[in-house]
């Protein structure tokens, strides 16, 4: 697929749709989640107030250039992993930059981001940073194990690495998508989902509750407000190579909104069932549950 | 040439003569007595030079005018002449030794020495079995004599235990005679091998007692307690002549003797050798005394050369060189060595570190301890290759094997016993040297290197391969031994223009293949070479074993036979070993290096030579050429031999200590540079031989396993470091785990993939081993916790980390990125799936200490005692920026390399190469395109860059400690850095996997070795009573295997 100029401005087109979904979807299910805690919850336009805010915020420190820089990796990497996997397939307009590289390229991706942001974190000198960073790490490593079994299963089964090529094996009928035809690999990798999107049992990482811990711990005004924005497209970048790989992909965006919603509600739902592991035992989770599907999967494939 | 009778002669007449020296003057008695010896020396000198150079033939002198029988011959032989001129010279130096204490004793004692050479010669030269009783008789007398030169109290009961035993010989010796006359009636050597005293009525037990009266004056295990005692009590320049003059010409004896005893004494001759040699290298292991290790070792070489002897039968004509070789390598070494032990005080191994005042004597006792080793190029190395070719060829692998153990054992104690010469605490006392015991030590060293010339000479006339000495790679790292005096400046600016003129000068004879690794080894050491700038001084010793190093990587590269690769192979490892050892704290890591890189040097060894069946030439490309049932053990044998280079799993405990104390820039050498010989050598094994079946097991298939392995478990210890250049270290097992994986694959991109990490794993764990050194140079520390914050005040260093661990954990746009490509489509390319698993669990965890590492150095809080550093050396700088660079353009344009070797790879794997379109790169299943990504996250990072900028101009950069820390300021950085133990959950949850099994393992191996050692002190009790019980039970074991009752 060879690069052309009017890429960019759908690609942002893209961005643009993204990140607005992103900070509404972000509510909602913040959303639905108080309400099974039976709480209210925070109104479904309360991202962009809190853009505002943060962008607003007159205070403004700095603790050197990897911490100016954290913030600025972090959301590359969000934006990044969007624009590097085709959002809507079939359609030229949002198969944004996919050109550059196939599934791989997205999925080392997601660490260009990780990783800037925990640098920026640790120049903070904060504690607890560096805590929520030895959190995150540890839990991820194992947390991506059986994803990435599962990607190697669907790679193997369809016998390519092309994003776009994955989603069009899948096309004709419901039963083609590789839930139906790969199960023990879309489920190994809806089972390591959970751990990537910090929410309970696996949101020890940031412990959003109760004390100012993890990489964010630092950050305010606009770096917050750019991480927030991160907030928005990461989750959904990522719900995209799912709903891709494992869920047929979607050919027209309100396909792409339902779909993505449901991806995202399993979260939620698994989410306020379930209390917060400790970092060692969300390992052990994923080495004894998660992992021997993917395993499976890879041997039966 | 003059006669043989002579050499006897002389020592006679000179000894004669100094009984009418006036006894007060003893400079006259002294010269006369030097006289003579070099007199005899002489005539045995001219005698090898005939033989050497004037096609002179053996001669027989007669005596009493008659010929043998009836009267004594003596025959000058190649043979002959060498021995009798090692004899002579060892009494020559050793008199010039005992200058002092000759004078002192006077020339009753000049006397006895004479009269000693003089029988061993005697011994030597005759060709009668009473005659040599004679001389036997006189070796021991005299012997005894030389016993009292010694302060030691306890040589005294020594030389009584050693008349006791001598004499039970004697009584054995004596009445083989009576029965040997009886059965054959005549006494001439060759008259007897001519009547086959075997077949005669008696013969067999008369052979039987002469055999046993000489072979039993080798010490044989177990009875050679009584000279343990001597050699231990003795005066060293007495051991010395006892160790190389009286063992070589009871070697020789013992060589006469089999040729009456005939084939069937072989196998005997062979058994009491490997069971002395095993023994005695066993029982050295745990000795503490010097001069007694010495001993040891001696009955052990005496051990070894009895084998050989016993396997003359299939060593045919090649018997003088691998016996001669090994015969003149223990000789020189022992008399060596006993003459240094003389110039210390201290008894105890770690005494010896005195030497380091004296770098001449380090040299000497070096090339006496790889003289006995048997490493390249002295004479035993050429012997050792030799014989264990033909023991292979012939199919006799368990002697073969426990020649290799033994072997191992013994290089194992004289390189410890070399650690503390170099790293322990020397004693106040000097070396004591006058230039009379200080002029024979280096003569011998002098000595050793001529031999290895002679040696290299004659494998080349005899077996035509490469005479070691004349490759230009080692002889420009040998000139570095003569460079000492200059600055390091200057022997470094020499050490970068050899390498690069080196290169320049071969980079056309490289297909791409080897010319990754030319360009690894020669530029890249160059590049590493730019870091030893920051050393000032002289810095001795670092430029010669660098070089040596690198002269092995770049022959090996260069070598095209088994011999010269497994002779590279082996410099590159002793090169390595004496840089290693240069750390502060490396003793017992680089010991622990050598013994595993010379176990798997022997593995190596034996591969080759079972591959060869015994043909003097095998090229390395017939490997493939091998067939079932041979290939897959010949392979096994090399596989696992390059996988101890590589620091596979299970044999990589020797890695993390070896690179981790290192000197700062001898780190990167032997990581980035050094574990690749182990790849090539793996490399090279899966080109020629493909893929083998053991027992229906695919033995590549084990090696994805271990590959897998070692990633997975290299990368989890790594994390749990805290020390930054161990966490390096383990990393790199894991990093060469991956390798091992993707040869392993045995497919394409597999290769690719293992070549391209080839190529990134020098560039930046060379880079990160850089920045950890010059880091911890300034901190005074390379415990991670202990720094934190160094980012302002080390930018240049932390960048150099920063795209480090960005290129090793393969988050793109950096080059490791492509690695994990090529990666993901070599496996799925392969039809194994299992070990993928594990090799996916190992990817992940990597993030986890590159980011401590970067972390808990430059991040965090900064520590108070560091906040005047400044940025590392510009030199160590300097080739980090350059890494840099390369790292960058590799991943703009990974093309310029991966290019031709993907072309290259399509000879071996014609299947599943890439396409290369334009930037784009493509494979069977996917497509990556580095120059665009490099732009789109290029542009995207710039573009929220600038918007940060303008949204956030204002920034006010605040103070260290002012953080959200519930309104207090944590004014202590020990307390708020979070860096001890950084990830604790992890060990919580997977600790279990980092248990130290291998290490374990391996203590315990060494731990049974010792102790087995041990029981020589129960043995050897030090009573003549014992050691005589010892002596009859030797007999009667030897009399019932060999008669068979």
């Amino acid at each position: 697929m060879p690069f052309d100029w009017m890429k960019i401005p759908y690609a942002l087109l893209t961005l643009f749709i993204v990140v607005n979904y992103g900070f509404l979807l972000n509510a909602l299910i913040q959303k639905i989640g108080a309400r099974a805690g039976r709480r209210y919850g925070i109104p479904i336009w309360q991202n962009y107030v809190d853009m505002i805010k943060n962008y607003g915020l007159r205070s403004s420190i700095t603790h050197g250039a990897m911490f100016y820089l954290g913030p600025v990796f972090r959301l590359s990497g969000g934006v990044g992993l969007l624009l590097f996997v085709p959002t809507i397939y079939g359609s030229y307009m949002f198969s944004n930059l996919s050109f550059a590289g196939d599934l791989i390229l997205a999925l080392y991706f997601i660490f260009f981001g990780t990783l800037g942001m925990a640098l920026g974190a640790g120049e903070s000198g904060h504690p607890h940073a560096a805590i929520g960073v030895s959190r995150g790490l540890a839990q991820v490593s194992t947390a991506e194990l059986p994803f990435a079994l599962a990607v190697f299963a669907v790679a193997l089964q369809y016998q390519t690495l092309s994003v776009t090529e994955i989603v069009a094996a899948q096309q004709g009928g419901i039963l083609n998508w590789t839930l139906f035809t790969n199960p023990l690999a879309v489920a190994a990798a809806m089972l390591g989902f959970l751990g990537s999107m910090m929410r309970p049992p696996f949101d020890v990482v940031i412990a959003p509750q109760e004390i100012p811990i993890g990489p964010p711990t630092e950050y305010h005004s606009s770096y917050l407000a750019l991480m927030q924005t991160n907030r928005a497209i990461f989750p959904i970048a990522k719900i995209v190579i799912y709903m891709n790989l494992f869920f047929g992909g979607a050919s027209d965006w309100p396909t792409f909104f339902f779909k993505v919603f449901l991806i995202y509600l399993w979260s939620a739902f698994v989410g306020v069932v379930f209390p917060r592991f400790r970092v060692e035992q969300s390992i052990r989770w994923f080495l004894i549950w998660a992992v021997p599907l993917g395993i499976l999967s890879i041997v039966l494939v | 040439m003059v006669n043989a009778l002579y050499i006897v002669v002389v020592a006679l007449a000179a000894a004669f003569l100094l009984g009418f020296v006036n006894p007060l003057r003893r400079g006259v008695a002294y010269a006369i007595t030097l006289a003579a010896l070099a007199l005899m020396s002489w005539i045995s000198a001219g005698w090898v030079w005939a033989f050497a150079f004037n096609h002179a033939t053996t001669v027989d002198f007669l005596t009493g005018g008659a010929p043998p029988p009836f009267a004594i011959n003596f025959r000058m032989g190649l043979p002959e002449a060498t021995l009798t001129l090692l004899v002579s010279l060892t009494g020559l130096l050793s008199a010039l030794y005992l200058k002092d204490v000759l004078f002192k004793l006077g020339h009753r004692a000049m006397a006895v020495l004479l009269v000693a050479v003089m029988a061993l010669s005697g011994i030597i030269l005759t060709r009668d079995l009473f005659n040599m009783f004679v001389f036997f008789e006189l070796a021991i007398i005299s012997t005894a004599g030389l016993m009292l030169l010694s302060d030691d109290a306890r040589a005294l009961a020594a030389g009584f235990k050693y008349l006791i035993i001598s004499q039970m010989l004697s009584i054995f010796f004596l009445v083989g005679i009576i029965f040997a006359y009886h059965a054959t009636g005549t006494l001439n050597i060759d008259g007897l091998a001519a009547a086959s005293l075997g077949l005669k009525a008696g013969g067999a037990i008369a052979f039987f007692f002469l055999f046993i009266a000489v072979v039993a004056e080798l010490k044989p295990f177990p009875a050679n307690g009584w000279a343990l005692d001597l050699y231990e009590s003795a005066h060293p320049a007495f051991s010395a002549i006892f160790s190389a003059a009286t063992s070589s010409a009871v070697i020789y004896a013992v060589d006469k003797l089999l040729l009456i005893g005939g084939a069937e004494w072989l196998p005997m001759a062979t058994g009491i050798g490997i069971i002395t040699f095993l023994a005695a290298n066993l029982f050295a292991l745990p000795q503490t005394n010097d001069r007694r290790l010495l001993g040891y070792s001696s009955i052990a070489q005496t051990g070894l050369i009895l084998v050989v002897l016993g396997q003359r039968d299939i060593l045919g004509d090649s018997v003088l060189f691998i016996a001669g070789g090994l015969l003149l390598s223990h000789a020189i070494a022992k008399a060596g060595l006993y003459w240094i032990s003389g110039l210390i005080e201290g008894r105890e191994l770690p005494d010896w570190a005195v030497l380091r005042s004296r770098p001449l004597l380090i040299f000497a006792f070096v090339t006496f301890i790889a003289m006995l080793s048997g490493l390249p190029p002295f004479p035993s190395f050429y012997a050792k290759w030799e014989m264990v070719h033909i023991l292979a060829g012939e199919g006799r692998i368990a002697l073969l094997a426990l020649i290799l153990i033994g072997l191992l054992i013994e290089a194992g104690y004289l390189f410890r016993w070399f650690g503390y010469i170099m790293k322990r605490e020397g004693s106040a006392q000097a070396v004591n040297c006058s230039p009379f015991q200080y002029a024979p030590v280096l003569a011998t060293a002098l000595g050793a290197w001529a031999l290895a010339y002679v040696w290299g000479e004659l494998s080349s006339q005899y077996f035509s391969r490469d005479n070691l000495l004349l490759a230009i790679p080692l002889l420009f790292a040998l000139v570095f031994l003569s460079l000492e005096w200059m600055s390091a400046w200057a022997k470094n600016t020499l050490a970068i223009a050899g390498l690069t003129l080196f290169f320049y000068l071969t980079y056309l004879e490289y297909d791409p293949l080897h010319m990754i690794f030319a360009i690894i080894f020669m530029i890249g050491g160059a590049v590493i070479f730019l870091a030893s700038y920051h050393v000032h001084g002289r810095r001795i010793g670092f430029y010669p074993s660098a070089m040596l190093m690198f002269a092995g990587l770049v022959l090996l590269i260069r070598a095209t036979d088994t011999f010269s690769f497994f002779a590279a192979w082996e410099l590159l490892t002793v090169g390595s070993y004496f840089l290693i050892l240069r750390g502060k704290h490396s003793e017992p890591h680089a010991l622990s290096y050598i013994i595993f890189s010379l176990g798997g040097a022997f593995l190596i060894l034996a591969g080759f030579a079972l591959a060869a069946q015994g043909a003097p030439q095998f090229n390395i490309a017939a490997l493939a050429e091998l067939t079932q049932p041979l290939a897959p053990w010949v392979f096994l044998l090399l596989a696992i031999g390059f996988m101890t280079k590589t620091a596979a799993i299970g044999l990589h405990i020797w890695l993390p200590g070896a690179h981790g104390e290192a000197e700062t820039d001898v780190s990167p050498m032997v990581s980035g540079i050094l574990l690749k010989a182990g790849l090539f050598g793996l490399i090279v094994l899966l080109m020629t031989m493909g893929k083998q079946q053991l027992y229906g097991v695919e033995l590549t298939y084990v090696m994805l396993w271990i590959g897998a392995l070692s990633a997975l478990l290299g990368n989890l210890m790594a994390i749990f470091q805290e020390d930054a250049k161990r966490l390096l270290a383990y990393s790199s097992i894991g990093q060469m785990g991956y390798a091992l994986f993707g040869l392993a694959l045995m497919n394409h991109l597999g290769w690719l993939m293992a070549l391209l990490f080839v190529i990134n794993h020098y560039i930046y764990k060379s880079m990160l081993f850089l920045s950890a050194g010059g880091v911890a140079k300034r901190t005074g520390t390379r415990d991670m916790y202990r720094m934190g914050g160094l980012i302002t005040l080390m930018p240049l260093s932390f960048i150099a980390t920063l795209i480090g661990i960005i290129a090793v954990s393969g988050v793109p746009p950096l080059s490791g990125f492509g690695g994990r490509w090529i990666f993901y489509n070599a496996i799925l390319s392969s039809e194994y799936r299992l070990p993928m698993v594990v090799i996916f669990l190992a990817g992940p965890i990597a993030f986890l200490y590159l980011f401590r590492l970067i972390h808990t150095i430059f991040l965090g809080q900064l520590k108070d005692e560091h906040r005047k550093l400044k940025e590392a050396p510009f030199w160590i700088i300097l080739p980090q920026m350059i890494y840099v660079a390369l790292l960058l353009i590799v991943a703009v344009a990974p093309g310029i390399v991966l290019r031709r070797v993907d072309a290259y790879l399509n000879q071996i794997f014609p299947e599943g190469g890439l396409g290369w379109a334009g930037t784009e790169i493509t494979s069977n299943y996917g497509y990556w395109n580095p120059v665009s990504i490099m732009i789109i996250v290029a542009v995207i990072f710039g573009t929220l860059f600038a918007w940060l900028l303008f949204v956030n101009r204002k920034a006010q950069k605040v103070k260290q400690f002012n953080i959200v820390f519930a309104a207090e300021r944590p004014y202590r950085p020990e307390t708020t850095h979070f860096a001890w133990n950084f990830f604790a959950p992890y060990r919580k949850a997977l600790g279990f996997l980092v248990q130290p099994f291998a290490t374990r393992f391996w203590e315990a191996v060494t731990n049974i070795l010792h102790t087995a050692g041990d029981l020589s002190r129960r043995l050897y009790n030090g009573n003549g009573q014992s050691y005589a019980f010892h002596l009859i039970g030797f007999v009667v074991i030897a009399y019932l295997m060999r008669m068979g009752v």
